[in-house]
């Protein structure tokens, strides 16, 4: 893999559309982007690849002007960008950010939705300009049209239309720009940004279909816990390849295959079946139904139906779901699992109170401090002390707080984790690995769901890939990752619809 | 920011009240050196008594996220009903469960609309001030319930003692203590600041949510009910009115203790606190002779500047958290080298760009 600056042929150092210098943003304890430093040429087309939380958005808020760098800087055609860059003055810049919803007021025509919130004053010539604008993207559609009858595509285009209003546009950032599209619409797209391309606009793509980068991108990106690891030209990768990029690859060979106790316990639900002492993979999109397959075991969205040992369950609420014995650690641990402002102690304890002694009668500042300081243990938790209020701690150790909660206190029969390693660091994702092992291997039985291949592959026996209502069933091999990424994209080209029908 | 000040900023911002709460007594005490005496201060005690028997319930209610407008509608509607009861029976014990039970069920009705309908808490519960404002108004034709339909007992209820204490204070004290412990040594009490900070999170928990702030409500309105009946023992006959502007001053009260309306936030000492401050400024005022226009202008400016801090204030000590978890965790770092890379070799941010053949520009 080369360095991308020597890589173009003629691009010098002096002309270089987009130059980040050593660029980073701290939030808190947490460093979203760790010193980055990379440079991207006039009309270079980019694919930016990595896992949540890897600092991909990040990086569009920095270019965008909604979050501030901490440090380090970033010029545009050598201008640099100033310090507290607005998104008003990033747009001035000629940056455009095209999120995978378009940002637009269905209630408004395309024209009130082109000159919201660019502070142009009203004039006879705004129609005429927005007709230009949307020329511009190779769009005929009439100003005047409501947004609400139009399609997600042509949203997209109308949201892409604005950046050509503020200005000449420079540089685009597309976020997940295909992910609710059809291949027609996609394939449009596709085009559009090859044009743009072609007329000196730089392009940076983030999506989690890596046909879709591979199709259009000259260069590939990827971020990894906020640093830039990977950086070489598109032809130097296949899907598989990529998918190993993405990887860090890592504990293969120490994995050891679970003993699957079948007679204690096997649950069957919808073509997914998992039994005591196995952890289980689900692999799908990202945010894609692997999650709300878990939500519905758990009775979040209306009663849980499967079956335990050949009988059938029914889970009325997650309350009634944690009595029975199944837990579920959530995918979004800052809304749906974690308690601002809760001690350490409580986010650990607060379904438990009512089973210990006392029976949430007396609950003493104290009660629970044992099974904490085991559970602390066993999981390597860093950071202060058990009174401590949860939000002090990092990431990480937060994360691994909620699979306390949910592991230890009381041993689960069925364990649910949706993406339990996502946005830790490497020493995290080893020890929340450790301990997951560790609880099946006692006969908890364990479904992992997930949009992380290499999450699956390092947690799981076996797995299945879950798309557009199929299952296949991948078993663990010397390529695990891969396997499930092709079996992924195999699936979903099956059953991509052709236009930009609803899924 | 250094850490120090960080922590001297964020004590400052939760302990505030209670700093503020001294200063006031110190001003009040060099205008007028009088205002500084135990008989006074039992004054200021006495006055609040009702007022505070509503805010801890309340204060919990918003802890869990929600609010209660109602309070001084249905003070005056229990109030009201169990003076008719006493004048229709003469029995001051059936009419004071009259008031106690029709406050629980107006307070239930408000949990049921929140908590299993699912309807806005302000809203709701603004309706209802109306409500039973109005129904107050309506039974009674307007007019105030004399002392003279009323039973003997209930007149000297007002002014009853056990030994040197009021019964008046100790009812307060009663609730003090029953808030205290449900918030900080019952299951409810966690559950009831789980809910508050992240509903869902809770829900997700395994917390029965709605049953919980149902009963907060139901709570809230068997508490407004008693300092309803007990405003009207103080003055020994009932108005209609009796709990006017309650909900107003027990809102105020609660911001100023700390409570944070968006939820999840609040302790009974920081409340107790408010309450005192709230106490001893009107006092205070009516020292100095102030017109009464003048104090409800000002109790409202208080209302304003407590909402205020209150979105300061949990900034803060946000804030303070980022800043501290930082600091431990570098520290720990220190002390254990760093926790992110110490895997086995190659796994490293380093290792890996070695491996992936990446130079760091």
């Amino acid at each position: 893999m080369m360095h991308s600056t020597q890589s173009l042929p003629g691009a010098g150092e002096g002309d270089m559309r987009l130059r980040l210098e050593n660029l980073s943003v701290e939030f808190g304890a947490t460093r979203a982007l760790d010193g980055v430093t990379l440079s991207v040429a006039a009309g270079e087309v980019v694919g930016l690849l990595g896992h949540n939380g890897a600092g991909k958005s990040t990086l569009f808020n920095v270019l965008s002007g909604v979050y501030a760098a901490s440090s380090g800087d970033f010029t545009v055609d050598g201008v640099p960008a100033p310090g507290k860059l607005t998104p008003q003055e990033a747009a001035g810049m000629g940056i455009t950010v095209i999120h995978q919803e378009p940002a637009l007021a269905p209630n408004l025509s395309i024209l009130d939705n082109l000159f919201l919130g660019q502070g142009l004053r009203p004039s006879v010539g705004q129609r005429e300009q927005a007709r230009r604008a949307l020329a511009e993207v190779g769009s005929d559609l009439d100003p005047g049209l409501m947004v609400d009858t139009l399609s997600l595509g042509e949203r997209q285009l109308v949201d892409l239309a604005r950046g050509f209003l503020a200005g000449g546009m420079k540089m685009l950032l597309l976020d997940e720009p295909t992910a609710a599209l059809g291949r027609a619409e996609t394939e449009s797209l596709h085009a559009l940004i090859r044009q743009l391309a072609a007329r000196g606009v730089t392009v940076i793509y983030v999506s989690h279909r890596l046909p879709d980068i591979l199709d259009v991108c000259e260069r590939i990106l990827v971020l990894r816990s906020g640093c830039l690891v990977v950086d070489g030209t598109a032809e130097s990768f296949t899907g598989r390849t990529l998918a190993q990029a993405l990887a860090p690859g890592m504990g293969d060979d120490k994995f050891v295959p679970a003993r699957v106790q079948t007679s204690a316990g096997l649950l069957r639900s919808d073509g997914v079946s998992v039994a005591a002492g196995e952890v289980v993979g689900l692999f799908g999109m990202a945010a894609g139904e692997q999650f709300s397959f878990l939500a519905g075991l758990f009775g979040l969205d209306g009663h849980g139906r499967f079956s335990w040992n050949d009988r059938d369950v029914d889970i009325a609420s997650p309350g009634a779901a944690v009595r029975w014995g199944i837990h579920l650690v959530p995918a979004d641990r800052e809304n749906d699992g974690l308690v601002s402002g809760a001690s350490a102690l409580d986010t650990v304890f607060l379904p438990w109170f009512s089973q210990l002694p006392g029976r949430g009668w007396w609950v003493g500042p104290a009660v629970g401090e044992n099974t904490y300081a085991e559970a602390r243990k066993k999981l390597n938790i860093l950071g202060p002390g058990s009174d401590a209020p949860i939000d002090e701690f990092s990431g990480g150790n937060r994360q691994k707080h909620l699979l306390s909660r949910w592991m230890f206190p009381r041993q689960p029969r069925v364990l649910l984790l949706a993406q339990p390693t996502q946005g830790v660091d490497v020493g995290a994702k080893q020890d929340i690995a450790t301990a997951v092992r560790e609880l099946a291997a006692q006969g908890v039985a364990v479904l992992v769901a997930s949009a992380e291949s290499d999450e699956i592959a390092q947690l799981c026996d076996r797995s299945y890939v879950m798309y557009g209502g199929s299952r296949a069933e991948v078993p663990r091999g010397p390529e695990f990752s891969g396997d499930l990424v092709s079996t992924l994209l195999h699936l979903s080209d099956a059953e991509r619809p052709m236009e930009g029908v609803s899924r | 920011m250094k850490l120090s000040s960080v922590n001297l900023k964020s004590f400052l911002a939760k302990n505030g009240i209670f700093f503020a709460l001294v200063l006031l007594v110190v001003f009040f005490t060099i205008l007028n050196p009088r205002f500084m005496s135990t008989g006074n201060a039992l004054n200021v005690l006495l006055q609040v008594a009702e007022l505070g028997i509503v805010v801890l319930p309340l204060a919990l209610l918003m802890i869990s996220g929600s609010v209660d407008l109602s309070v001084g509608s249905i003070a005056s509607a229990s109030a009201v009903n169990s003076a008719l009861v006493m004048s229709a029976t003469g029995s001051t014990t059936l009419g004071i469960i009259a008031g106690l039970v029709f406050g629980v069920a107006a307070g239930a009705l408000n949990g049921f609309l929140v908590a299993y309908l699912g309807l806005n808490p302000i809203v709701v519960t603004l309706g209802f001030l109306s409500v039973w404002g109005g129904y107050a108004m309506m039974v009674t034709g307007g007019r105030t319930v004399t002392r003279r339909e009323l039973p003997e007992e209930f007149q000297e209820f007002g002014t009853a003692a056990v030994g040197p204490f009021p019964v008046r204070l100790l009812l307060l004290l009663l609730v003090v203590a029953g808030v205290w412990y449900v918030l900080n040594r019952h299951r409810v009490g966690r559950e009831t600041y789980a809910i508050g900070g992240s509903e869902r999170a809770a829900r997700l928990m395994g917390v029965n949510v709605r049953r919980v702030r149902f009963g907060l409500f139901a709570a809230t309105g068997l508490a407004s009910a008693l300092a309803g009946i007990m405003l009207g023992a103080k003055v020994q006959s009932v108005s209609p009115a009796v709990g006017l502007n309650l909900e107003m001053n027990a809102l105020t009260v609660a911001l100023l203790g700390g409570v944070a309306f968006a939820g999840g936030v609040g302790r009974v000492g920081g409340v107790l606190a408010g309450l005192l401050f709230f106490g001893v400024m009107r006092n205070g005022l009516v020292f100095l002779q102030a017109s009464p226009f003048l104090q409800t202008i000002i109790v409202g400016l208080t209302l304003v500047v407590a909402v205020a801090l209150d979105e300061s204030i949990q900034k803060i000590v946000k804030q303070s958290w980022a800043t501290r978890g930082k600091a431990v965790l570098e520290s720990s770092i220190k002390a254990n080298g760093d926790p992110g890379t110490l895997v086995e070799e190659g796994t490293t941010e380093a290792g890996e760009r070695q491996r992936l053949g990446v130079g760091k520009h």
